[in-house]
């Protein structure tokens, strides 16, 4: 964050753009765009154990027009590309993307030779801010995808990064 | 004189239901045409999740076809995997020890209850109840948490293997299921039934809607809980014996009523069933191995194979097709719920639109089990 | 006497031969002529079918009668494409609901250039979606199908994917 220095707009109020990144980044709404098995863990996320809401994100607008970003989560098809992108187009800005599992990153375990029916990646269609790798990954995981697309939009993290040992 | 508009009845409407809609079935369409709030037409609409699964069985050995059967019903998984190696073992005559074979029945029986758990959160989230589904999460996360202990995966397991399963089960393992049969057996009258089962909006909305007759089951081939709710006893595991389901005393629920309160109640019944199989598996848990062996690259002899189990949807089977090389020559893969939604246009004919839904949440759909 | 010997008789009707007296291993070596039609008992154990009945493409209609009058219900439809001998299969898989069991495996074949098969989803309305699958994946036409249109592939694909000469 902070390599870009596309200004966001031609008149910028430097502490109340950060308020509103802040506001906008501690209450992400994503939209219900499960697909295949990862929206499993998906909804497992916004359960009681891996709890979403403590994130501001536990409200899943089916609708495009009323949601903050979409997480795809599942395989992409080519029947289905032109409604993703439709829904995509649909979304009012600002808006960003969480590639979700191995599928939405790059095709995943549908990636072969014989492909002829799926879309090797979401990014081959719109821009995806964070990708979130695993074959479902683990609700910690989206947890933790969504917390650095919270540092992507502050430029700041929640809590410091833990590491192992 | 003309008719005033408000007046005509014949003046139908199209109206698109998904793919993508906040119910968590997955990304199916199903193209409605109304007459104000009925449905005249309904017709689903399929595709948007096939994956090619038939395709990549032919293009890789038997053992790297596993991984995939979990990504087609991943809320019943083990049982898809199980499918899968019973044609292949049956194919190529490889034995199973039976500790392999309990352990078998003991993982595929509980993710039968994860299954039916989710199903039950996402039906009534369909219905526009939220909070059984935090109740019914909690006791899933319990059943995830064993198998993950024991085979690694939280939800698309690749835990079975051609002559038994990888991984043994350990003493944790036991004593922690034998806690999640007491908790689950304790929880089920308060929060399961009297909270929900027996709730007045939920008799409502479900009673009596979407009645499908036993002869409809037969002529568009409905199994599992669709055709138990319609008074058809027929359980894979009763008629046609697999594994070592013989050895366990259970009962299949029957319901004659046909509607999506029948269907409701074989689910929450199956549930109780499943919790006395593992009891009773635990209990009678041989030693041994829990590997038989197995050529490390498989060629069964050519010939037509058809194994079928019963997963928490229906009747699956894998028709395999071998022609004596080390790739299957052709899989189909017979997917319950295909046939379960074959009937949804000719029964949602004539209802009210929240109805219909209501009707879809008690087929218990998974998409892309029926997309492969 | 039971399902399966009832369901032989009602079989043997159609089929002129009497039912080969070759098991399904001998079959295809060296000095017996593959079949051309006809009812064979398999072992259930390994092949997971008690029967195989080997029909044309005309008669697929009325075995599916015989099928449903005997209270059979039809588990699926599948395509194979054998391309070295330029044909294409379908096998139907007919089961019981409840009572005593037996499964019933059905195939018939047609010339790979010119797949046509009547279609039985007038019988069972369950072979409706089952071979639009089977048009969908190897381009076989069923005669008569009152919707035979893709399922499964984009409606604009003009390709038939589970061919075996079929690579993207």
């Amino acid at each position: 964050m902070g390599e870009e220095n596309v200004p966001s707009s031609i008149v910028q109020f430097a502490q109340l753009d950060s308020l509103l990144n802040l506001g906008r980044a501690n209450s992400l709404w994503p939209m219900t765009f499960g697909l295949a098995c990862c929206a499993i863990e998906m909804m497992c996320t916004g359960g009681s154990r891996y709890d979403i809401s403590r994130f501001g994100a536990e409200v899943f607008r089916p609708s495009p027009r009323q949601s903050d970003v979409m997480i795809v989560a599942g395989t992409i098809n080519k029947k289905l590309e032109l409604a993703v992108k439709t829904l995509y187009d649909q979304m009012p800005e600002p808006k960003w993307v969480i590639a979700m599992g191995n599928c939405a990153i790059s095709g995943g375990p549908f990636k072969v030779k014989e492909n002829y029916n799926v879309v090797e990646g979401a990014d081959k269609l719109f821009p995806v801010d964070v990708y979130i790798p695993g074959c479902p990954p683990r609700p910690e995981a989206l947890l933790e995808g969504i917390m650095t697309l919270e540092e992507k939009i502050t430029g700041k993290r929640r809590w410091p990064r833990v590491h192992p040992g | 004189m003309t008719v005033p508009i408000h007046l005509r009845h014949d003046e139908t409407f199209v109206l698109n239901l998904g793919p993508q809609h906040p119910a968590t079935h997955g990304v199916l369409r199903v193209k409605l045409t109304m007459d104000g709030e009925y449905i005249v037409k309904a017709e689903p609409v399929l595709g948007y999740i096939h994956r090619m699964h038939e395709k990549l069985a032919e293009g890789g050995t038997f053992a790297q076809f596993m991984p995939n059967t979990a990504r087609m019903d991943y809320l019943h998984a083990l049982a898809f995997n199980h499918g899968w190696a019973l044609v292949v073992e049956k194919a190529a005559g490889i034995e199973v020890p039976e500790r392999a074979e309990y352990i078998r029945v003991i993982t595929v029986e509980l993710n039968r209850i994860a299954s039916h758990l989710l199903w039950w959160a996402a039906f009534l989230l369909d219905l526009g109840g939220f909070t059984p589904l935090l109740y019914a999460f909690d006791d899933r996360e319990k059943i995830i948490d064993l198998l993950e202990r024991v085979t690694g995966s939280r939800l698309t397991y690749c835990y079975m293997r051609f002559g038994g399963v990888y991984n043994d089960i350990d003493d944790e393992f036991i004593t922690g299921t034998r806690d999640f049969i007491k908790r689950l057996r304790g929880r089920m009258p308060r929060l399961y039934h009297d909270l929900v089962t027996h709730n007045i909006i939920l008799i409502k909305r479900i009673k009596d809607i979407g009645i499908i007759s036993p002869e409809q089951c037969r002529r568009y081939g409905a199994t599992g809980p669709v055709a138990r709710g319609s008074g058809i006893n027929y359980d894979i595991r009763k008629n046609e014996p697999y594994s070592v389901y013989p050895e366990f005393d259970f009962d299949i629920p029957v319901f004659d009523e046909g509607d999506s309160m029948a269907r409701y109640m074989v689910r929450m019944h199956e549930m109780e069933q499943s919790l006395r199989i593992i009891e009773q598996a635990l209990d009678k848990l041989p030693d041994g191995p829990v590997m038989g062996k197995a050529p490390k690259v498989l060629k069964p002899e050519a010939g037509y194979y058809y194994s079928a189990v019963e997963t928490a949807r229906g009747s699956l089977g894998h028709r395999l097709v071998c022609d004596g090389g080390k790739n299957p020559y052709k899989l189909k893969l017979r997917s319950p719920t295909f046939s379960n939604l074959s009937l949804y246009g000719e029964v949602a004919e004539g209802m009210l639109l929240a109805d219909a839904l209501a009707f879809m949440g008690s087929l218990d759909l998974v998409i892309p089990e029926i997309d492969r | 006497m039971d399902i399966l010997e009832k369901t032989q008789v009602a079989l043997a009707g159609l089929f002129p031969e009497s039912a080969l007296s070759v098991s399904p291993e001998e079959e295809g070596g060296q000095d017996v002529p593959p079949r051309e039609s006809g009812v064979l008992v398999t072992n259930f154990a390994k092949h997971g079918s008690h029967l195989d009945v080997l029909c044309r493409p005309d008669q697929v209609v009325f075995v599916a009668q015989i099928m449903d009058r005997e209270g059979y219900f039809l588990e699926a439809i599948s395509g194979v494409d054998w391309l070295d001998q330029q044909q294409f299969e379908v096998l139907y898989d007919y089961n019981r609901l409840g009572g005593e069991h037996c499964r019933v495996m059905v195939r018939t074949r047609v010339p790979r250039n010119e797949p046509m098969v009547p279609t039985i989803s007038a019988i069972f309305p369950a072979a409706d979606w089952h071979e639009r699958e089977t048009f969908d994946f190897y381009g076989v036409h069923f005669q008569d199908h009152p919707n035979l249109i893709r399922i499964l592939l984009p409606e604009d694909a003009d390709f038939h994917p589970l061919r075996k000469d079929f690579m993207p």
